[in-house]
């Protein structure tokens, strides 16, 4: 049995969807991207094989995406997170036409047509302020994990306004509201409420139409795409849109499945086999 | 002269550690080892973009050195020139002005209205002697060889003067053998990007070329063919990537971290970059008259670029034979900023690959860029278009 690879190296964390020819998942796998990334994308990659029950020679294809997609040991082909991300969306939800992505240092959101091409997408501004690492540093200024933000978020009894303007301005204002005795957990659903803010601007850009997927490793916390969703009902402009919230890690998957099924579609399009794509 | 003057026995490093030292020969703007030819005593003829028959330097004891801009910001250069003009004209003489380049003659020849004053800007700024080479505008005519032939004599007697040796035909010819080398190595080299572009990284190719221009020919030659020997014992993948002609890079010349850029989106088969290194296509024969076989060789087995106008090889037609030679499977077209002669053929060559069927991108740069974000994303996008149509 082939598999192809999906190898997804974000600025936080390293994923890998390993599908089968009719696009099952036989497995995933992620890891802290850290600093070297040709060996962390080989272990996903080895560690999916692993965890698939299958060798190395099984693997027909490995499609690289991300922010370190160029550095993907043994790739095949890479592709932006732009492609990949649509393709992940529209395997999930084919009626999806604007895309969503909130990654640890971008912010993404790209439209497509009635045929799942780009039409026109925008990214976020140089600074990581729209991006997860925002949320991420808020909590580590309150003393919380990464991991913990889910939790945290599900016990806020509601919201204080934070700038998402620039992460490094918003340490202050949290320090700030710690010290009236604002709840940590209300402090970090102002700062998702700020982020989801940008990313509705962003949406507003490329003239999203319905249905809205949502990706990206900071949409897997259910408190974040429920901000989404309801920052786009009260807003005149997103009154009407279906949004598409991806389950559990689905979401931080989903580029990474994007790009392993678009290894697939490289290899039917070739009309080529396993052995024919590595032959000199 | 060793390549590498810090990498004594070079032969025995690693083929990884040459392609580095390479590159960084190439991108050193203080151009290290023009200086250190100079330093040992020899005389350098400098010139500029695009075609130049190094030869007649060569035979003269000279080391010719192309003369192709630079990364460098060009703070004498923009009081002698409008605004308006293209970057490669000014850094080229900033690297004069700025005392990186010492020269002892150079010579352009008036390919455009910002080059054909080169020559008197040079002539007003420095000492040393500055001509212009003045290749035939109509290459059809029955007299065209002729011509040339005596417009290298002309330049011969410059040359012997500031060399303060005779070109003799004896010495001619016996640098036309070295330049043949020299082309026949040049060849190989494209002929392995065309055939297995996964063995060179795209920058790698252009820096190998490039070298060419900057050190003694024989170098060079011993260079090259040590690296074409070892590239097919490379231990690369072959990744599922689009084949790419670039063209419009005949005179300005893209940062290598653009080259690179695109290398790693797709595999650049095929290309007009420093052309004019290579723009004899074929070896040029011995005869008792070197000078009008160099003649010949120009107006007969050439190369093509926007600034040579030549009616049996309309420029469209032979792009589409570079990319047919290349089976690429796109073409993209860039001009560097501000460049006429690039810009005015982007015209004819995109109407020809809409007829053809042949994808194309069009874009510009600037050798002084610093962002590639903007080209990267359009050549990715353009890629995924033909990748997943």
């Amino acid at each position: 049995m082939s598999f192809v690879a999906g190898v997804d190296v974000g600025s936080t964390y390293t994923k890998c969807v390993l599908t089968r020819r009719d696009g099952a998942v036989a497995a995933t796998i992620m890891r802290r991207t850290g600093f070297r990334l040709p060996e962390v994308s080989r272990e996903v990659v080895d560690a999916a094989l692993e965890r698939a029950g299958a060798r190395r020679d099984a693997l027909a294809y490995v499609m690289a995406t991300g922010m370190g997609r160029h550095q993907v040991h043994d790739k095949d082909l890479y592709v932006t997170e732009l492609t990949a991300a649509a393709r992940g969306a529209l395997s999930a939800h084919p009626g999806t036409r604007t895309v969503l992505d909130i990654g640890g240092q971008t912010m993404k959101v790209t439209r497509l047509d009635e045929d799942g091409r780009i039409v026109t997408f925008r990214l976020n501004d140089k600074c990581a302020a729209g991006t997860g690492a925002f949320l991420e540093k808020t909590a580590h200024y309150m003393g919380y994990d990464t991991e913990e933000i889910g939790a945290l978020l599900s016990t806020a009894k509601g919201s204080v306004p934070i700038s998402g303007v620039c992460a490094v301005f918003a340490e202050s204002e949290v320090i700030n509201h710690l010290s009236l005795g604002t709840a940590p957990a209300d402090i970090m659903l102002g700062a998702v409420e700020s982020l989801v803010s940008r990313s509705v601007q962003l949406l507003k850009r490329v003239k999203g139409e319905s249905e809205l997927t949502l990706v990206g490793g900071i949409l897997r916390f259910e408190r974040m795409s429920q901000a989404v969703v309801d920052k786009l009902a009260a807003d005149k402009l997103g009154r009407g849109i279906t949004v598409n919230v991806l389950p559990g890690a689905d979401a931080q998957f989903a580029t990474a499945l994007g790009a392993s099924l678009l290894g697939w579609q490289r290899l039917a399009r070739r009309g080529a086999t396993a052995e024919s794509v590595h032959a000199p | 002269m060793r390549p590498f003057p810090e990498l004594e026995d070079w032969q025995a490093a690693p083929l990884d550690e040459v392609l580095l030292q390479c590159r960084d020969l190439v991108e050193d703007p203080e151009l290290p080892s023009v200086k250190r030819f100079r330093d040992e005593g020899g005389k350098v003829l400098g010139h500029f973009q695009v075609y130049f028959p190094e030869e007649l330097a060569h035979a003269a004891g000279m080391l010719p050195v192309k003369l192709r801009g630079a990364p460098i910001d060009p703070d004498h250069a923009e009081s002698r020139f409008g605004s308006y003009l293209c970057s490669i004209i000014k850094t080229s003489l900033e690297l004069a002005l700025n005392g990186s380049l010492k020269l002892d003659l150079f010579v352009s020849h008036p390919i455009c209205d910002a080059a054909r004053n080169l020559s008197a800007i040079f002539s007003r700024n420095f000492e040393h002697p500055s001509q212009i080479l003045y290749l035939p505008q109509n290459a059809n005519s029955s007299h065209t060889v002729t011509y040339l032939r005596g417009e290298y004599a002309r330049l011969c007697a410059d040359v012997e003067a500031v060399a303060g040796r005779a070109i003799t035909p004896g010495a001619l010819a016996r640098s036309i053998e070295v330049f043949n080398e020299s082309r026949r190595l040049l060849r190989r080299l494209y002929d392995l990007k065309r055939s297995r572009p996964w063995l060179l990284a795209a920058e790698d190719a252009y820096s190998l070329v490039a070298l060419a221009g900057l050190l003694p020919r024989e170098t060079h030659n011993e260079l090259l063919a040590w690296v074409l020997d070892r590239l097919p014992e490379r231990d690369a993948k072959r990744e599922d990537r689009v084949r790419v002609v670039f063209e419009g890079g005949f005179c300005e010349q893209p940062p290598l971290d653009l080259v690179r850029a695109l290398g790693r989106a797709c595999y650049v088969v095929d290309d007009d970059w420093l052309i004019g290194l290579r723009y004899l296509v074929e070896d040029v024969p011995a005869t008792d008259d070197p000078l009008l076989a160099l003649a010949e060789a120009y107006i007969e087995r050439s190369s093509y670029s926007p600034v040579q106008h030549d009616l049996r090889k309309p420029k469209e037609d032979m792009l589409l034979q570079r990319v047919r030679g290349a089976e690429a499977g796109a073409v993209i077209i860039a001009a560097a900023k501000m460049c006429e002669p690039g810009l005015e053929e982007q015209v004819a060559y995109t109407r020809a690959l809409e007829e053809a069927g042949v994808p194309f991108l069009v874009t510009e740069f600037e050798e002084n860029m610093t962002s590639f974000t903007g080209v990267e994303l359009q050549l990715e996008t353009f890629v995924e278009n033909l990748l997943f149509a």
